[in-house]
């Protein structure tokens, strides 16, 4: 290497490190918002699929299959350049002067966990199902109202069966946060870009982006790793 | 490949859409570049957008006396946000191309791309007619290996390498006699490899970088073409050319 490794991952004006460290922190930021709302959506959505309701759930087919069969990337340039217009439309067609402009933030926010929500659906429809019905039945025997069995029964056991399923979409979650940069979001990758286009040195800033990365995500095993076992307890193995 | 696929459905469902704002005089010009293309946009280690088209854009808003903001955008959302009106112009060292003209309008070029060939100081070559009978190296599926096969073909020896580094490689060990490449990147590289040099005229190939605006916005356009006059009269677009690269670039 010609330069200073060290010199080029200084903080400060003069090295690089501050600008991948404030790339992780909108990675990381964007991701748990993201995850937020996304697993709000996914129960939402799931339990359009498990409705009686025919058009409701057919409605909810008809999202999921979609976004499951699209692109990430082009959900995320629909929602980033399309929902402006589309909000700026509504505006001006009630009569209102639109200088609006979803910030780019919430609008990444929007497209992730739109996509977020979709698989999530299926991981929590699943985890509903693995439920055993002989509970379900114990506790309807005992008495409880549907309100209580789904409180009481369903509820707490979903979240374990759930958990794998969705610690797997949060990994991929946090890797997708990468396709903001097409909405001019300094997260880590594209300031890795820029920082190895300014140094002519992509090696090491991809390497050192692909380091960071790896942190956050071996962070997240330690967090799933609990949250397992603390679902797990009660059951002897 | 997909990628631009995707950007240009996403470019034509939200062309559909658009209210296409018109600039009016007054108002902040919002212009982006990509930051990632130096030395003509990237950010310095203190997160500023430098380069000659940022250098440039300022002198044409100081010419057209308009308030500016530079924002930074990546390449592939650069055209879409144009489009989405999140920004008033491109000014990202974006060349003409007829794909581009059907979502964008262009205004007059404020530089051009040539071919140039490189060889070993004292090679003897002076013209394009001396490389024949010569090794003539240039990356494939690019505008220089395009060229050279086209004029070259029959009476040099052409090699095509699958990235430029490789081609760098066999000059510099003697299995090529000279090599082929856009002009920015080939001076880019002889800077730090003495020892080689330019040799023959540049190789005009109609390569034309200008300002992107949305389609139609043309009071926007007419005011970039008079001010990249006004700047190229008045001396102060050789100035900012000179800082970066000491022959003409327009």
């Amino acid at each position: 290497m010609p330069q200073n490794v060290w010199s080029l991952l200084a903080f400060g004006d003069t090295g690089w490190g501050d600008e991948l460290l404030a790339g992780a922190s909108i990675t990381v930021q964007l991701a748990i918002v993201s995850l937020a709302c996304g697993l709000i959506l996914g129960l939402i959505l799931a339990f359009g699929r498990l409705s009686h309701w025919r058009a409701l759930r057919w409605l909810t087919d008809v999202y999921i299959i979609f976004i499951r069969g699209t692109p990430e990337f082009l959900v995320l340039l629909l929602v980033f350049f399309g929902l402006d217009q589309v909000v700026h439309m509504a505006a001006t067609g009630l009569g209102f002067q639109s200088g609006f402009e979803i910030p780019k933030f919430a609008a990444a926010v929007a497209g992730l966990s739109l996509i977020f929500g979709a698989y999530a659906s299926e991981v929590f429809r699943g985890a509903y199902l693995a439920v055993p019905p002989g509970q379900i039945e114990a506790a309807m025997a005992c008495g409880m109202s549907s309100s209580q069995v789904f409180r009481r029964i369903r509820l707490p056991q979903m979240w374990r069966f759930a958990i794998p399923g969705l610690t797997n979409l949060w990994m991929v979650l946090l890797k997708d946060t990468s396709l903001a940069a097409v909405i001019a979001l300094d997260e880590l990758l594209r300031q890795a870009k820029v920082a190895s286009e300014a140094t002519r040195e992509p090696l090491l800033f991809y390497v050192s982006a692909g380091v960071l990365y790896l942190v956050l995500t071996g962070i997240s095993d330690i967090v799933r790793h609990r949250l397992e076992r603390s679902a797990q307890r009660g059951f002897a193995r | 490949m997909l990628r631009k696929l995707l950007t240009a459905a996403a470019i034509v469902a939200i062309a559909a859409f658009s209210a296409g704002g018109a600039f009016a005089e007054g108002m902040t010009i919002r212009i982006a570049t990509e930051g990632a293309y130096p030395p003509f946009n990237g950010k310095d280690a203190a997160g500023n957008l430098v380069g000659f088209d940022v250098d440039i854009a300022n002198a044409l808003c100081a010419e057209m006396k308009d308030q500016c903001t530079i924002v930074a955008q990546d390449w592939d959302g650069i055209i879409p946000g144009l489009v989405a009106n999140k920004y008033d112009a491109i000014i990202a060292s974006m060349s003409i191309t007829d794909e581009r003209k059907q979502s964008v309008d262009f205004t007059d070029p404020y530089y051009s791309n040539y071919l140039r060939v490189m060889a070993k100081t004292g090679s003897g070559i002076t013209s394009i007619d001396d490389l024949a009978g010569k090794s003539v190296g240039a990356e494939r599926s690019t505008v220089a290996s395009q060229w050279a096969e086209d004029n070259l073909g029959r009476s040099s020896d052409v090699k095509l390498y699958d990235t430029q580094t490789a081609a760098y490689s066999d000059l510099t060990s003697g299995r090529l006699d000279a090599m082929i490449s856009d002009i920015y990147p080939a001076y880019d590289w002889l800077q730090s490899n003495p020892g080689y040099e330019f040799v023959a005229d540049k190789i005009d190939i109609n390569d034309k970088i200008a300002i992107a605006v949305r389609k139609g916005d043309d009071k926007l356009r007419e005011a970039f073409n008079a001010a990249i006059k006004a700047i190229r009269d008045d001396g102060t677009y050789a100035k900012i050319n000179a800082k970066y690269f000491p022959f003409d670039i327009f």
